[in-house]
């Protein structure tokens, strides 16, 4: 009985999170099946033919799950390992399904249980069992060194293991965020890697990653390629198709289009917003993206400098012109944002956001009747950092800086290097930056930890406790239409108090080459290759 | 003899010593801080620390260059920060290679092009092929090789489709895929050696040919291609050399934009992009062999003087 | 047309140096001038000081503000209203084209000057100390030469950071290298002259014997070299443009405008073809330039990277 309730909790939960009502269909049952034929080693192994070939743009630091910053390696780490749950997206709806698990189950509301699949071995050929789940979690909740991600688990206080196949992970609150935290991708808190083979290269992990995934590592030679060979014992049926998988890393986009034209490679991770249209005109390539949970943003330091003065930051917030800022730094194909809620997270997002009076918009009277307010009336000057990073480097900068002049505000774009510009940011070294978070599926995850008047990641050093306090109120709430009320009031004073203008919500692309079939497109930013195949 | 290149040697260790002392301490002086760049957004002060220490950054200045120094010589060229990479692996074993290869194709191919088309125009002097040579060569020791670099990729890579883009395939495995990866940036890369060896040929061609030992040889009623090919091209050979070797510079500079633009994983994207990321050990790594390389093909072309002219061996 | 009229440039680091051997008629009096006797020297002056036109009075002849966006007119190929097109902000390129000209011969112009001043004093004490003082000069001129301009600039960029001012500084600084070289040279050359040894003997200052004998010596030299490396220089700042560590965006910078266009190159190649035909230009012209008054008035071709 309670375990239904507990269930149906946590699917509301998650739906509230997710969007629409499908979400994690088939939990009703008090079991979640694992996809088709997970059940025993299936009889019918893929045959494995033709060789991938992928441009990777951005930099790729680790395949370490556990200490990877970034997404552009998770891209290649998660055909490489499984997490317990994954990400599932059947062209409308995101959800969570489990993947080394065959069962997920929750006991009462702090208790999650997990069968897993039998017979799973490690590409080193240990097996995959509840001793190595447990290694791989205690690996980031309290591991040393310390994983960036161990935050994720912090609630976490036990793991039962219950037989060599079963484990309860007990948590000291309810944790609704777990699906996210535990799932192979954006989470990265939730794959498993195996036991033998950190302990046989420690930190070196990352340079030979070891896991249960369709595609054993095999050799990464520095700015020249990763490359990945099938794993022909991987526990999902007819998978994986490829024999061999390269990920060429690339600096230069544009080389990286004229290899893809040229046929040189198949495909892109990652396609630069800029040379959206070129890929589009080029007949035999195909284009996989959509706007993802994301936003952009103009940030401006609120502890120092001019934009201490709340009025001038609205006075900036209502003089960014988001229409030209659409067309001219994001080629047409972003949307204009209003709030923080991206489109993805339905159950929050209102699609009637433009004529609701909510958010930050364009408005050149109100902006310099908010200038007007401003302590300073004369000509301001600012330094704006800018650096050749992000989705389309130094054009938001370079859109924006006309448009500030005319509301008396000089901005002087200062050129910096990715490494410094970073230095910069988190020590509050700036007067306006502009960034972008990305990959988020949860509003609370989209605005708590990144301007909570104590967080880590609040750059721009805003300070308002009833921001916090809503945000915290919206945590422990259950119902998604008193959450929305919640995260709708906490944005608004967002907006309102102006430490950030926001500007777009952007769509995340990648390119494969009309030979390529199969690829699963899904809004997280991954590129799992399991399914692919080559023409 | 032995006392002078002892003393060659003692010069290019001190020179040697100036540059790693040089680059540390300038990279030290940079902006931007590795231990943040590890760590990414998402991170706690703790984890900086400990971090920074485990990296062994929060020693002095001093000690950390005697550290590195010492474990250098050894042969021990320390592990990357970001990448975590065996630091000597990936300078020495793979990115080395690269940028030798290539620097290797195109110093043939501009010798194998640059001489041939000296001497024809030196042969047809004040010829209309002669001004298409002086053309081509005032334009190639001028033209910006990444400019050329994106030009060659989009015509003959994309629109005519008939050599690769990008990317690096070792022609000591695979001898004629890895030349053929090596045709457009090669080209890139030799085409301002291929003008100036063209330039440099004609001119010290024209005034060999006045000299009179070329005039007997003519009397003796040698053919005219044993007159030019044999004594007049063996006559230029030690200028070409020297001019080679002081030009190795701008060789080692041109890799640095060829390998950018055509995806090359050598020395060169190996050095811009540890600079961008201060991973400063890496950059150590490329700068020292940079000048070990610098250093040991001029000591080289000096070594190669008595065998190119028997007059300085005579002379001693 | 003599043969000493072929406009090939002959810059022979020959180690015979006879003098190239003309008509002797040419040789002394009665010479043509430089102009007649060079046509493409002449050519390539006429363009350079186009350039230099161009950039002086760039406010006059760019039709356009070289930063004025407009996104009407993204990526507009050549038309009336735009004869080089438009970039993917909607600027104008000629116009940006004609102001990168002022970038460009401001940071060729003024780091060079830089590199020629360092090498200038480093050449001198070089070539004046003697002893351990020379040696260790030496070695330090040796250190900085073995390591190529482009990458001795990358580094210097990552601590100063990027902007037109820190690539003057950063390319100067990487050019002092080859500058203190050809002046230690001359110094050199004066100095087996006796000039030196006899001034020191005859007690007269030694800042006044620099100054009086072994500088006019040195500098004229080196005003040649200065205008020989004026193209290199722009090479190495639009480089470091290209590579994206150079100067800040949205100045119209030959090397930066190559970069941005280079990934529209399939449909737009007027965005990097324009300033990469301006910048090819320019070079050239210089170069041809400077190889002429290399010959002209330094004949013995000093050899020297």
């Amino acid at each position: 009985m309670t375990e239904t309730d507990h269930k149906k909790i946590l699917a509301e939960r998650l739906s509230a999170r997710f969007g629409r009502r499908a979400v994690l269909k088939g939990m009703g049952a008090g079991i979640v099946a694992a996809t088709a034929g997970g059940s025993f080693p299936s009889v019918a192994r893929a045959q494995q033919s033709g060789h991938l070939k992928i441009a990777s743009i951005k930099v790729i630091d680790t395949l370490d799950p556990h200490f990877t910053g970034f997404l552009s390696a998770i891209q290649i780490i998660n055909n490489i390992h499984n997490g317990l749950l994954k990400i599932v997206y059947d062209g409308e709806n995101v959800t969570f399904e489990p993947d080394l698990a065959e069962t997920w189950d929750l006991e009462d509301d702090k208790t999650h249980v997990f069968k897993l699949r039998e017979g799973v071995k490690f590409h080193d050929g240990t097996p995959c069992d509840a001793e190595a789940v447990k290694f791989s979690l205690l690996r980031v909740k309290e591991g040393e060194p310390k994983s960036p991600h161990a935050w994720k688990l912090a609630l976490l206080d036990e793991i039962e293991i219950v037989d060599p196949l079963t484990l309860k992970l007990h948590f000291s609150q309810p944790y609704a965020f777990l699906p996210v935290a535990l799932n192979g991708s954006t989470g990265r808190a939730g794959t498993i890697v195996s036991p033998a083979a950190v302990e046989k290269y420690g930190t070196d992990y990352g340079r030979n990653p070891v896991g249960t995934g369709p595609f054993k590592f095999v050799s990464w030679r520095e700015n020249d390629a990763i490359e990945l060979e099938a794993n022909t014992e991987y526990f999902e049926p007819d998978m994986p198709k490829l024999e061999k998988v390269t990920f060429v890393l690339m600096n230069e986009a544009s080389t990286a289009l004229a290899a893809l034209m040229s046929g040189q490679i198949d495909g892109m991770t990652d396609c630069p917003m800029q040379l959206v249209d070129q890929v589009e005109a080029f007949p035999k390539a195909n284009l996989y993206g959509e706007i993802e949970g994301n936003y952009t943003f103009l940030g401006m330091n609120c502890k120092k400098g001019p934009f201490t003065d709340m009025n001038l930051r609205k006075a900036v917030a209502w003089a960014l012109d988001r229409e030209t800022l659409v067309k001219q730094a994001y080629f047409g194909r972003a949307q204009q944002a209003y709030t923080p809620i991206s489109p993805p997270m339905t159950d929050f997002f209102d699609p009637d956001i433009a004529t609701s009076g909510r958010g930050q918009w364009f408005d050149l009277e109100k902006a310099k009747e908010f200038r007007a307010m401003a302590e300073e009336q004369g000509e301001i000057e600012v330094t704006y950092m800018m650096a050749e990073r992000g989705p389309v480097g130094t054009r938001v900068a370079q859109t924006i800086a006309p448009m500030l002049a005319k509301i008396g505000i000089k901005v002087n774009l200062e050129l910096i290097e990715p490494a410094t510009w970073v230095k910069r940011r988190n020590e509050g070294d700036f007067d306006l930056y502009d960034f972008e978070w990305v990959a988020d599926l949860d509003p609370d995850e989209t605005i708590y930890p990144e301007f909570r008047s104590d967080g880590a990641w609040n750059f721009c050093g805003w300070v308002n406790t009833e921001f916090d306090e809503l945000c915290q109120q919206a945590q422990v709430i259950l119902d998604s239409e008193g959450r929305k009320e919640l995260y709708y009031k906490a944005e608004d004073l967002l907006m309102d108090e102006a430490p950030i203008g926001i500007m777009a919500h952007m769509p995340i692309y990648k390119v494969f080459s009309d030979k390529v079939q199969g690829f699963q497109y899904i809004p997280a930013d991954l590129v799992n290759l399991h399914t692919v195949s080559l023409a | 003899m032995l006392v002078q290149a002892l003393g060659k040697i003692g010069q290019t260790l001190v020179v040697l010593f100036i540059v790693s002392v040089a680059t540390f301490g300038l990279l030290k002086l940079a902006p931007g801080d590795p231990v943040q760049i590890m760590l990414g957004s998402e991170y706690s002060q703790e984890a900086y620390e400990s971090l920074t220490a485990e990296m062994g950054l929060d020693r002095s200045f001093l000690v950390q260059y005697a550290d590195w120094a010492i474990n250098f010589v050894q042969g021990d060229w320390g592990t990357s920060f970001v990448a975590r990479t065996d630091i000597f692996t990936y300078g020495f074993k793979e990115a080395l290679p690269v940028t030798l290869t290539l620097a290797f194709f195109s110093l043939s191919f501009a010798i194998l092009i640059g001489v041939p088309l000296g001497v024809l125009s030196a042969v047809k002097k004040d010829t209309a092929f002669d001004a298409g040579s002086a053309v081509f060569a005032l334009t190639g020791t001028a033209f910006p090789s990444f400019l050329l670099g994106i030009l060659l990729i989009w015509f003959f890579g994309v629109r005519l489709g008939w050599f690769p883009v990008m990317g690096y395939v070792s022609p000591w495995e695979d001898f004629w895929t890895g030349i053929y990866h090596m045709i457009l940036p090669g080209l890139t890369l030799s085409t301002y050696f291929i003008a100036m060896i063209t330039r440099l040929t004609r001119a010290s061609l024209i005034e060999v040919l006045e000299e009179p030992y070329i005039a007997a040889a003519r009397a003796r009623g040698e053919p005219g291609w044993r007159v030019i090919w044999i004594h007049g091209v063996r006559n230029i050979a030690m200028p070409l050399v020297t001019i080679l070797g002081l030009q190795l510079g701008t060789l080692l500079q041109g890799t640095v934009l060829t390998e950018t633009v055509f995806n090359l994983p050598g020395i060169g994207q190996m050095l811009t992009s540890a600079v961008l990321g201060r991973e400063y050990g890496v950059v150590q790594a490329g700068v020292m062999m940079t000048a070990l390389l610098f250093i040991g093909v001029n000591l080289l072309v000096d070594l190669s003087y008595p065998i190119l002219d028997p007059r300085l061996r005579d002379r001693k | 047309m003599t043969a000493q009229a072929s406009p090939l440039a002959t810059k022979a680091p020959a180690p015979a140096t006879n003098p190239p051997a003309g008509p002797p008629k040419t040789k002394r009096r009665g010479r043509r001038s430089i102009f007649v006797r060079r046509p493409f020297f002449t050519v390539s002056l006429i363009v350079a000081l186009g350039y230099l036109l161009a950039a002086i009075f760039a406010p006059y002849v760019a039709p356009y503000d070289p930063v004025l966006q407009s996104y009407d007119a993204m990526m507009q190929p050549p038309t009336a209203a735009h004869p080089m097109g438009t970039d993917s902000y909607g600027q104008d390129i000629l116009s940006r084209t004609i102001y990168g000209a002022r970038f460009a011969l401001i940071i060729g112009f003024f780091s060079v000057i830089i590199g020629a001043t360092g090498g200038l004093v480093i050449g001198l004490a070089a070539g004046l100390s003697g002893g351990w003082v020379e040696w260790g000069l030496m070695r330090l001129i040796d250190s900085i030469l073995a390591l190529p301009s482009l990458i001795l600039a990358v580094a210097f960029i990552a601590i100063l950071g990027q902007g037109v001012d820190k690539v003057v500084i950063a390319v100067g600084l990487s050019m002092i290298g080859p500058f203190s070289r050809t002046v230690r040279a001359d110094v050199m050359r004066v100095r087996v002259q006796g000039f030196v040894e006899a001034a020191r003997l005859m007690s007269i200052p030694s800042l006044q014997v620099v100054w009086r004998h072994v500088l006019p010596n040195v500098i004229f030299p080196l005003a040649v070299q200065v205008t020989i490396r004026i193209s290199e220089a722009i090479l190495v700042s639009s480089s470091l443009s290209f590579l994206g560590i150079g100067v800040t965006p949205p100045t119209p910078d030959w090397g930066l405008m190559i970069a941005e266009g280079r990934d529209f190159v399939s449909f737009a190649p007027w965005m990097s073809a324009m300033p990469g035909f301006a910048l090819a230009l320019l070079l050239i012209a210089l170069s041809i330039v400077g190889d002429g008054i290399r010959e002209e008035f330094d004949p013995k071709g000093r050899r020297g990277a």
